[in-house]
């Protein structure tokens, strides 16, 4: 395993820029994820590091050697795609061997090593199918398989888990986190599931627009969001209009003290995450205009006074909730989150 | 005996009436589908009735006429002639080993050509495109022109090659012998074949491919054990579809005259003391080859002919 890096990575389709001036470190061992909205680039910049794609400017290294000008098959990538790729001429097994035997492993070796992965994914009884016989998790864990038989500098997963359904994708989000911790294999994860990422990544890189809007660990994703696309992408944020002075912020309806020193001084957005709002208690009151019932909890709407909404989640011990009740709340300093970069 | 005969009168008018109610009024779904299926199939049906299986009943029965003008009586001697004559067995060859040696140079230039086309992005793909196709539109007798413009003893290549070599540009056409018929051949076949491996390449799991090169696999390791066994039903069409063209070719060879083939010496049989009955076994011992052999090509094979 390695350590990969996309150093100031451009990449134009014409006039059209896919990724734009991309910069990702991703240590030895490390789990990273991209995440972001359909087209804002996250799948070109794994085919970048991959080799599928030209990069137009900037640099990919691997273990810090250039690799930007290498064809893919010379790179040592493990690659698993979201419609599995499986080839269908060939038997589960031949499928895992094909890796080691396009890198001339000896037979005996290959057959052992990809034996050894058919175990370790549980799917060992498949050996002898021929994939198109198998059921999309199944499919999955040989992609995954057929990938790591190769001993890849670097595993990269293009939304792996779209197309299975709910359980299935839970079960498999536990056991691949499990594995990868387990194999310490570096891997970029592409996915436009956050709750995925969050769950499976040692940090996060989020992407906008060909942009890298932020890159940190989940908690700091989540709960320091560098701007507003973030705060709103990743969970469910309230971005409210303050006015800071004097380290107080003032939201029109009630004033708290700053959570420590503020670079921003006047009017700013802050984020508050539902689950930090605490319901039922406070000096602030919210009429409920819309509940949605979530099974664990309910999550509602709220106007707060001076007209702003506000996502709430109501625990069910609170009792029966109806729209036009009106509900008190109230939220720490340490719960809110000024948001320093407009983008 | 009576009654048997009676029974099976009355079953057959009443399935008769039945199918006429379905038509006319039809009162399920189903039924209305019928309708819709006999209504799509019939002006081909009607036109294959009388353009095809007429004309080929009456064919197959001149070639067992022992009359060469009228149709009368019955013999195998035509047959038996094909059979044994060394003359129509080389006539046989000719007709096979040719129309497999240019469906395998057709085959071997199409799929390349498919392979571009599909997987890069051309400049000027549109035109290239109709360049491309646009034999298939082009009689077999303007092919064999062009050949000769180009091939012949005035032609351009001809002129060209005797103009470096010094060699005199009889010596060095080649416009009516084999070579030239070869190229005539491929001109048409070509375009054919690419009409059914573009299809097929469409259709290539590219994700695959793409996964095969990241374990390492070569562009020509990743044609060899991914794309070529999913091409293969459509690689196994167009050979047969363009064999057949091979079989079926006429004009070109007519003005080339470059080998002696089956379609020709149909033609000479008709042309020279009208020896229709000896046409009619020749044709139909083509037509029957020709049904036999995709038949039994797509037994074995997932493959579709679309032409």
């Amino acid at each position: 395993m390695s350590e990969v890096s996309l150093d100031n990575v451009t990449k134009r389709f014409d006039s059209t820029v896919a990724v734009n001036d991309v910069s990702i470190d991703i240590d030895d061992g490390e789990v990273m994820g991209i995440v972001g909205p359909s087209g804002c680039g996250k799948t070109t910049a794994l085919r970048l590091v991959a080799g599928f794609e030209t990069v137009s400017e900037g640099t990919v290294r691997y273990d810090g050697e250039d690799v930007t000008h290498i064809p893919p098959e010379n790179r040592n990538v493990g690659l698993v795609f979201q419609s599995y790729a499986l080839f269908n001429n060939m038997t589960v097994l031949q499928n895992v061997t094909f890796g080691p035997k396009m890198h001339d492993v000896g037979k005996e070796e290959r057959r052992d090593r990809a034996c050894e992965l058919l175990e370790l994914l549980d799917i060992e009884e498949l050996a002898d199918r021929n994939p198109k016989t198998l059921s999309g998790g199944q499919q999955q864990r040989v992609g995954l398989a057929r990938a790591l038989a190769i001993e890849p500098h670097i595993l990269l997963l293009d939304e792996p888990m779209t197309g299975l359904d709910a359980k299935l994708k839970q079960t498999l989000r536990q056991e691949l986190g499990q594995l990868l911790d387990d194999l310490e294999v570096t891997t970029l994860y592409v996915t436009h599931d956050q709750e995925q990422a969050m769950s499976m990544c040692d940090r996060i890189a989020v992407m906008n627009d060909g942009h890298l809007e932020q890159i940190g660990t989940p908690s700091e994703i989540y709960e320091q969001p560098a701007n507003e696309f973030v705060a709103g992408f990743i969970g469910t944020a309230n971005l409210l209009e303050v006015t800071i002075e004097d380290e107080q912020v003032s939201f029109g309806f009630t004033e708290l003290d700053a959570p420590g020193p503020q670079r921003v001084d006047g009017t700013a957005t802050v984020m508050i995450r539902p689950d930090d709002v605490r319901v039922g208690e406070g000096p602030v009151s919210v009429e409920i205009t819309n509940l949605f019932y979530q099974g664990e909890h309910i999550q509602a709407t709220g106007l707060l006074p001076d007209g702003q909404k506000l996502t709430l989640r109501l625990d069910r011990s609170l009792g029966d909730v109806t729209t036009g009740d009106s509900l008190s709340i109230a939220f720490d300093p340490d719960d809110i989150h000024v948001i320093e970069s407009t983008r | 005996m009576a009654t048997d005969h009676v029974s099976i009168s009355t079953r057959v008018s009443s399935a008769a009436r039945t199918t006429v109610e379905v038509l006319t009024s039809p009162s399920s779904e189903r039924q209305r589908e019928i309708r819709r299926i006999v209504s799509l199939c019939l002006p081909f049906t009607v036109l294959l009735l009388f353009s095809g299986v007429f004309p080929l009943t009456e064919m197959v029965r001149i070639s067992f006429s022992e009359s060469r003008l009228v149709t009368e009586g019955f013999t195998t001697e035509f047959y038996m002639t094909l059979v044994t004559d060394p003359y129509y067995r080389n006539v046989a060859f000719n007709t096979l080993w040719f129309a497999a040696a240019t469906t395998v140079a057709s085959i071997g230039v199409a799929v390349p050509v498919a392979h571009a086309l599909e997987k890069y992005s051309l400049p000027a793909k549109s035109v290239i495109l109709t360049v491309l196709s646009f034999p298939n539109s082009l009689p077999g007798i303007v092919a064999a022109f062009m050949i000769i413009i180009l091939f012949g003893n005035t032609g351009v290549f001809t002129n060209a090659v005797a103009f470096i070599s010094g060699q005199s540009s009889t010596d060095i056409a080649f416009s009516t012998g084999v070579l030239g018929l070869f190229f005539a051949y491929i001109y048409s076949m070509i375009p054919r074949a690419l009409l059914l491996l573009r299809g097929t390449y469409a259709e290539v799991n590219t994700d695959a491919e793409e996964a095969a090169r990241s374990l390492g696999a070569t562009p020509l390791q990743t044609f060899r054990f991914v794309t070529l066994p999913q091409i293969k039903p459509g690689l196994i069409g167009a050979c047969i579809l363009v064999f057949r063209t091979g079989l079926a070719i006429f004009g070109t060879v007519l003005i080339l005259k470059g080998l002696l083939v089956w379609t020709l010496q149909i033609d000479r049989e008709l042309a020279q003391g009208f020896n229709i009955a000896q046409a009619s076994a020749m044709a139909t011992v083509w037509f029957v080859f020709v049904f036999g052999f995709t038949v039994l090509v797509l037994r074995y094979t997932t493959a579709e002919v679309s032409i």
